[in-house]
């Protein structure tokens, strides 16, 4: 980039072992890459368990999938949406300098990650109420099916490990927010938010394909 | 090639726009109850196409450095690849597994 020729422009983040600041952010970049990747395959594990017992018992899922709200559900997805928008904005607001728009979009992200959170929340304390425990705390009356509890084991698992992201990402937005008040983001560096960044739409992305797979079974 | 694409609030915008229709389409095609196997290859497109434009357009890939898409679609393939050879199993057992 042009605008990284001057010594002057340097950033106090850039570190003495890089040639220069683009290698630096393109370093950090692939690392977040990579740890995705391992991402997908830890997820991936729950998702195979998904596919062989979705083939194992078919009427099950259509009928447990009945006890979940398609529209809080579908609410959550257009909430995670919103936040993968506001972080992209946060980004694009480094990289133009308009300093000011990082935080107020990265405050709209941990936002609406709580509100993700509390909607989460209530639809896990309604299912305790009910009785529908994962494995064999499980004691629901209201489906007729022996393995019932195999369904809501995958469902507290895989929006469980979802929910841990959601909240490590909470953790991350609110020290992104801190430095961005502290003025160390513009458009030299901004690399904890890109790469932040990618980690929160990686966390969309999953809730995208659970949505459908849990909620929207008929 | 660079990893500092800006991208325009118009395409940031319609991505977001864009996920937003395909959401309410998936949850209105649920309602119409397609029959078996249509619903769930309909479900899963439209989600693997909207996970493929956050993938392109909010992670950047479409104008990154191309090995980063590399990384997610061996990702992908390896994913594949551990369904594919438990499904080997799973799906050619006389009965299941009591306690399974």
């Amino acid at each position: 980039m042009a605008n990284h020729s001057s010594s002057a422009s340097e950033s106090r983040f850039m570190q003495h072992h890089f040639v220069d600041a683009d290698q630096q952010f393109d370093a950090a970049k692939m690392g977040m890459w990579i740890f995705l990747v391992t991402e997908i395959l830890f997820f991936g594990g729950l998702f195979a368990a998904y596919v062989v017992y979705r083939l194992w018992y078919p009427e099950l899922f259509t009928l447990a999938s009945e006890e979940l709200n398609t529209l809080w559900g579908g609410v959550n997805t257009v909430v995670l949406i919103g936040s993968s928008l506001t972080v992209a904005m946060a980004i694009k607001s480094a990289q133009l300098n308009q300093k000011k728009n990082i935080a107020i979009n990265l405050g709209i992200t941990l936002a609406l990650a709580g509100v993700f959170m509390v909607i989460k929340y209530f639809e896990w304390t309604h299912k305790f109420h009910l009785g529908i425990f994962p494995g064999e705390f499980y004691s629901f009356e209201g489906i007729d099916h022996p393995k019932a509890n195999i369904f809501f084991s995958l469902y507290y698992l895989m929006t469980g490990l979802h929910g841990i992201h959601v909240v490590i990402g909470m953790g991350l937005m609110a020290w992104l927010l801190w430095r961005s008040l502290k003025g160390h983001f513009n458009s030299e560096y901004y690399t904890p938010v890109e790469i932040t960044g990618l980690y929160w739409h990686l966390v969309d992305i999953i809730w995208i394909f659970l949505f459908p797979l849990f909620y929207l079974i008929d | 090639m660079s990893g500092h694409h800006i991208s325009t609030d118009k395409t940031l915008l319609g991505v977001a726009g864009a996920l937003l229709f395909l959401t309410i389409l998936t949850v209105g095609v649920h309602y119409i109850h397609i029959p078996s196997p249509w619903n769930i290859i309909v479900a899963m497109g439209i989600a693997i196409f909207k996970a493929t434009l956050v993938a392109m357009f909010f992670m950047n890939l479409y104008w990154d450095e191309q090995f980063n898409s590399l990384l997610l679609i061996s990702s992908i393939a390896f994913f594949a690849l551990l369904v594919a050879f438990t499904l080997l199993d799973t799906l050619f057992r006389p009965e299941i597994m009591p306690g399974f």
